[in-house]
């Protein structure tokens, strides 16, 4: 581990994305992410890597797709808007396979809305943002650690899976400043390259897994990519049987391996009778209401996934079987609940406090739902 | 465990962002936990400006203040905007120029501003001023401590400028 | 040289364009080049967006991708930067390069990063059937504007001259060996070439426009002066169209040629 510094989550974006190998950043300036973009211009090139400032979000996430499919390992930053117009290339990435990381720092919406305060008003946007029927990986860290982890967890399961990982945390995850220790080195996981053995290599003829290998442009395989409907050849078709195959393919390939993606803290659920369920900053708020809760004898564990897509549907049910009430705590109207009442099927109430005025839900607020919905005890 | 929640607050361009980020160096220096929090905003010049530090011996749950101990006010408009909902059991420190005259209480008063610009001929080392006075009024961090930790923020050409401020603030306050 | 055909996938055959359309012989003339230049297959990257002559890179056997409605110049600029050996060349449309992605072009351009554009240019949207393009006469009639296009057209080689692209040239498509000349020296040139084809579309703008077929629409290319093409109006297509309002002349031929530093990202060195 390196010595303990005072770092913000979003230099910890990049130090986590230069450990597990980026190696080419392309962005447009845009708060609360723009540290991002700011530590990578000063990192990348003493290691090997490229920056490049490009003209928009559309832009950038096409040139960052340019660059793994040349085969170099590379990501780009935003918050709302940019994320907004950045939805095209996610179809595109998901459609294609292309491995690439994108990280959207969270800030009030919609539109131009509240530049510097922080929200969790994308979550469905990174689930539903781009067209047509697609999967989705979204991590969500809390913490300046977390985000470490999570860019470095972001980069292994793009290249496991050929596919655009998202990474999601607010403006308090990027800007707040933690004393943290980093490690020194982390698991790296690359793309599968095809058999070199002479055969015509088919972009697109997956693996029992549902990934295809991939090699790179310049490597001596020539293919095509295209975002339109293809075969295993990857040439564009009309059939109905190859395009029904390719959309489950890129479903099944996430969906059938979600256990192995999905990553949940429970916290002190084992007697709890009311349960909140909150992710990234507001995580560690429900984390602190329950510790609080707890040392006056309150029973109250929490659910907190470091994943959002695919959703812990089956975590979530299992905590809605054991507790009365469900506290969902998000900084939006109301998105995660939903999929929480999906998974809960009635067996828990489910209660909503839901924030959107820019400012934290804080554990003192978390404190008074708990006590609320548990008859006051707290 | 223990935690404490410092807030300075202030106006941009007097250091309050620098000073609280020195402060939770310190922190760190001094074997502890800390984080920083800040109020982002469009203007770099002249709006309000705020820093948040949490210090604490083990890990920190929840990053931000959320129940201030101690207070420290650099310019009118903080004190308008955090004095009155500041909890009666905090420590309030503040500039002597900001604290109104029909102000009662207990509050620590200390010529920050003005010694600030005595020093640097203007509002640039105002927060690490204050973390001087805060040093020797709380003993929340060592001196030396807090005197590495100034010395490796600041750049190098304005590193005496800034030791002078924090020595200049610990003396305010009978450090 | 080379039988030109072992450049294509010819089993992707039958191709998409439509009869008498001229796209099929510009590709022919790049196809040239490249074998003229003898550029590694391998090594030779070809980047579209969408429409008729985006299509076409899917029919040759390079490193093709097909990237998304206007974008190609910022996924070729991720391909060049990573990857420099790669010779990259975009294949776009009018409509592609100077409407839905006209500032991913230009700034490409200000760049000047080492890449080639082939913009074929045919005055109106083909592949979603016949809408008016930035590079349509005022005049012209398209499926959106069936009183005549009103607004003015862009000349793409001022505006990529202006832009900053270090090698800027306009060609026509009924003249293959100059196409396939000039092709070869924005290939070779260090820096940003932008090559505008003036090719045809005798299904929509033919039709619409009354021009007639394909043979038609390129007779007119012919009609040149030296250096000075004849202006790109509806009255130079053919004898008699009933089309008014003429468009300004376009020059042909290289127009811009500039060494300056060329843009490879930042990085070390």
């Amino acid at each position: 581990m390196s010595d303990v510094q005072l770092i913000q989550g979003n230099e910890a974006c990049v130090r986590g994305a230069l450990a597990v190998g980026c190696r080419f950043y392309a962005g447009y300036p845009i708060t609360p992410s723009s540290e991002i973009a700011e530590q990578m211009v000063r990192l990348l090139p003493g290691i090997g890597g490229v920056f490049i400032q490009m003209e928009d979000e559309i832009a950038s996430l096409a040139s960052i797709i340019g660059a793994s499919i040349a085969g170099t390992k590379a990501m780009t930053a935003t918050s709302g808007p940019g994320f907004s117009l950045m939805q095209e290339h996610i179809g595109f990435a998901t459609m294609a396979e292309v491995p690439c990381v994108i990280v959207n720092v969270m800030r009030g919406g919609p539109s131009t809305g509240l530049p510097t305060s922080p929200s969790q008003g994308d979550v469905m946007q990174a689930r539903w943002g781009t067209h047509g029927d697609h999967p989705a990986i979204v991590l969500a860290p809390s913490s300046v650690g977390e985000v470490f982890d999570a860019t470095v967890r972001a980069f292994n399961l793009s290249e496991r899976f050929r596919t655009p990982v998202i990474v999601l945390y607010d403006e308090i995850v990027g800007h707040t400043r933690e004393s943290v220790a980093l490690p020194d080195s982390v698991e790296i996981v690359d793309r599968i390259q095809p058999n070199s053995d002479g055969s015509e290599f088919w972009p697109k003829r997956a693996a029992a897994d549902g990934v295809p290998p991939m090699s790179a442009f310049g490597d001596g395989h020539r293919f095509h990519i295209t975002g339109l409907t293809h075969g295993e050849r990857g040439f564009p078709t009309n059939d109905p049987q190859v395009a029904e195959a390719l959309i489950t393919r890129l479903h099944r390939k996430v969906e059938a391996h979600a256990e192995e993606i999905i990553e949940v803290e429970v916290f002190m659920m084992d007697d709890a009778e009311t349960a909140i369920f909150a992710y990234g900053i507001v995580g560690r708020s429900a984390r602190e209401a329950v510790l609080r809760a707890r040392a006056d004898g309150v029973k109250v564990g929490l659910i907190r996934p470091l994943t959002l897509w695919p959703f812990p549907y089956a975590q979530v049910a299992e905590a809605a079987k054991q507790v009365d009430t469900l506290v969902v705590a998000e900084m939006n109207l109301g998105q995660l609940i939903g999929e929480v009442e999906r998974a809960a099927v009635g067996q828990a109430e489910i209660v909503g406090y839901l924030r959107v005025d820019g400012e934290p839900i804080t554990p003192t607020a978390l404190l008074n739902v708990v006590a609320s919905v548990s008859g006051g005890q707290a | 465990m223990s935690r404490n929640e410092i807030r300075i607050a202030g106006t941009g361009g007097q250091g309050v962002v620098t000073a609280g980020r020195i402060l939770a160096e310190a922190a760190i220096l001094s074997g502890g936990e800390a984080t920083h929090s800040q109020v982002y905003g469009p203007q770099s010049r002249g709006g309000a400006s705020r820093s948040d530090v949490v210090i604490a011996t083990e890990p920190i749950g929840f990053p931000l203040a959320d129940n201030i101990d101690l207070l420290i006010i650099l310019s009118a408009a903080a004190y308008a905007k955090y004095v009155p909902d500041f909890d009666p059991d905090g420590q309030l420190i503040i500039d002597s120029r900001c604290a109104p005259e029909s102000m009662n209480g207990d509050a620590a008063r200390f010529a920050v501003v003005d010694t600030a610009r005595a020093i640097s001929g203007g509002h640039l080392v105002t927060g690490v001023v204050a973390l001087g006075v805060l040093q020797a009024h709380t003993g929340v961090v060592d001196a030396d401590v807090l005197e590495r930790a100034v010395a490796a923020r600041v750049p190098t050409q304005h590193r005496k400028m800034n030791l002078d401020a924090l020595c200049a603030g610990m003396q305010l306050a009978g450090g | 040289m080379t039988d030109i055909n072992t450049y294509l996938r010819e089993w992707t055959m039958p191709h998409v364009l439509c009869p008498g359309c001229a796209h099929g012989i510009v590709l022919r003339s790049f196809l040239e080049a490249v074998d003229q230049l003898q550029l590694d297959p391998d090594k030779l990257a070809m980047v579209a967006g969408i429409g008729c002559s985006s299509r076409l890179i899917g029919h040759v056997d390079f490193c093709t991708l097909h990237g998304t409605h206007g974008r190609a110049p910022a996924f070729a600029t991720g391909l060049k930067l990573a990857r420099p050996e790669l010779n990259v060349v975009v294949l776009t449309g009018d409509g592609d390069a100077l409407a839905i992605g006209g500032n991913h072009m230009i700034h490409a351009a200000r760049r000047n990063i080492d890449i080639t554009v082939l913009m074929l240019s045919n005055a109106i949207y083909g592949m979603t059937g016949g809408q008016s393009a930035p590079t349509t006469p005022e005049g012209a009639v398209a499926s959106t504007t069936p009183a005549g296009n009103t607004e003015p057209m862009f000349d793409s080689c001022k505006l990529l001259i202006g832009a900053g692209a270090s090698f800027v040239a306009r060609v026509f498509a009924a003249n293959p060996l100059e196409m396939t000349k000039v092709m070869a020296d924005g290939i070779t040139h260090p820096g940003f070439s932008f090559i505008e084809v003036i090719s045809d579309c005798p299904e929509y703008f033919g039709r619409y426009n009354n021009i007639g077929g394909g043979a038609n629409m390129l007779s007119w290319m012919t009609v040149q002066d030296e250096g000075v093409a004849g202006p790109l109006s509806a009255k130079r297509f053919v004898n008699h169209v009933p089309i008014t309002v003429l468009s300004p002349a376009l020059a042909t031929g290289v127009l811009e040629r500039e060494v300056r530093p060329v843009f490879s990202g930042i990085r070390e060195g």
